[in-house]
């Protein structure tokens, strides 16, 4: 890939591209702006798949940490910034779930399906940390919940979510 | 380090889905690196996060690869061009000293790096050595503690056992509280025996010996001994073969000592 190994690129791509879009697009919450970021996201991996070190964790786990950052880098410019907040984070499931990218879910069973499975105190972390873009220090202060609180409660929902998976 | 703690303080999911800021980061892969159990833990956490992504991914538009493709494609051709073009060779002669001096750079940067890895290494092993002898003393304060509470006990009576004839300069002490029915033996000086033997006390019980339990000499701590009830007269060592026997070998009689009451 460092040779400019195209393939390997567009393989990456067909295996992980819907699962960094799930978190692109709910961040981000608009359709072109997250389409954009994915493409820079696609070229950050592109050059710099040289600096991953398989010993810092899965391949995946590095491309998240980039789209992430990326995603959190667009809402940051100010237009997105100001739609978002005029949109409600307690509806935030529903809208992505009412938009019409909803037809464009894979097989998978769906963001809500999968928290509501969840105790809601352990929803909420994932929503707002995965979904929303926000750290850990951010949910503890918009929640008022400690910040140990916030770091146990996503250990606690990494668990049941694995529970859940082992069950499937 | 305690590293059930350290997992259950949720750091390694947190750096799963990308939340910690950069210092945070590096002192986690420090961490991978020092103790693999955390790789497998990461690892769990890692797959865990990919299943629930997937469950709840949204496919892009196919216009988005094509446009990634595009790029790449491109950039791959500005940079060939960029190679075979002369302008460019002064370009090319500066990027390869940069490239020159990074690595040097970073070979002395790797070799701080071992550096400090060792002497961590170091202080961590020392550590652990300095928990162990810790450990140890502690135990041996415990002993002495649990000893001193028998001899200062005013039930307890100390009783001398002096050599017999067999052996004039044995000697050892039996402490006995009889209320407890407890029994410790501390010994002073034994003949050394061979490795198939063992010394065993004995206690005159109504004119009749009842084992009280073998031992190897050791000057260490108070041994304790079997527990007897009942009026004890005598108390008395003899050497037998390792494991001890039913009744005394008298022939063989080290030490002897009589209680008050007798």
């Amino acid at each position: 890939m460092q040779n400019g190994d195209q393939q390997a690129l567009a393989y990456l791509y067909d295996h992980y591209s819907a699962a960094l879009f799930g978190v692109i697009f709910r961040i981000v919450n608009d359709k072109n702006a997250a389409e954009e970021t994915m493409q820079d996201v696609f070229l950050k991996i592109w050059t710099r798949i040289a600096s991953y070190d398989s010993q810092k964790g899965k391949l995946f786990t590095w491309m998240l940490n980039i789209a992430r950052n990326a995603a959190i880098d667009k809402i940051l410019s100010a237009e997105i910034t100001k739609q978002r907040k005029t949109k409600d984070i307690s509806d935030f499931v529903s809208i992505v779930e009412s938009n019409e990218i909803v037809s464009q879910f894979n097989d998978g069973i769906g963001l809500q399906n999968v928290l509501q499975q969840l105790p809601p105190e352990q929803q909420v972390i994932i929503e707002y940390l995965y979904f929303k873009g926000y750290t850990q220090s951010e949910l503890s202060e918009e929640k008022n919940i400690p910040l140990g609180t916030v770091k146990t409660r996503l250990r606690m929902a990494m668990l049941t979510l694995q529970s859940i998976a082992h069950k499937i | 380090m305690n590293i059930e703690a350290y997992i259950s303080s949720g750091i390694l999911e947190a750096y799963a889905s990308g939340l910690l800021n950069a210092a945070e980061r590096e002192e986690v892969e420090r961490m991978l690196v020092l103790y693999p159990i955390l790789q497998e833990e990461l690892a769990k956490i890692e797959e865990t996060q990919i299943w629930f992504l997937q469950q709840v991914a949204i496919q892009p538009d196919e216009s988005v690869k094509n446009a990634i493709l595009d790029q790449t494609k491109r950039s791959i051709q500005a940079k060939s061009t960029i190679k075979s073009a002369q302008p460019y060779f002064w370009a090319v002669a500066a990027s390869i000293s940069i490239a020159l001096i990074s690595s040097l750079l970073s070979v002395y940067f790797y070799f701080k790096w071992q550096g400090s890895e060792k002497s961590l290494a170091k202080l961590i092993a020392q550590n652990q050595q300095l928990a162990q002898d810790y450990t140890i003393v502690n135990q041996k304060i415990d002993q002495l503690e649990n000893d001193l509470s028998v001899l200062y006990n005013p039930n307890t009576e100390r009783i001398i056992l002096t050599g017999t004839p067999n052996a004039p300069d044995a000697q050892a002490s039996v402490f006995w509280n009889k209320e407890k029915e407890e029994i410790y033996l501390q010994l002073q000086n034994l003949q050394a025996i061979a490795q198939d033997q063992q010394f065993q006390l004995w206690a005159i019980i109504d004119g009749q010996p009842v084992d009280a339990g073998v031992f190897d000499f050791s000057k260490d701590a108070l041994l304790k001994m079997k527990p007897l009830p009942g009026n004890i007269s005598t108390f008395a060592i003899t050497i037998e073969p390792r494991g001890g026997k039913p009744s005394p070998t008298l022939e063989t009689m080290q030490a002897a000592g009589n209680t008050a009451k007798s």
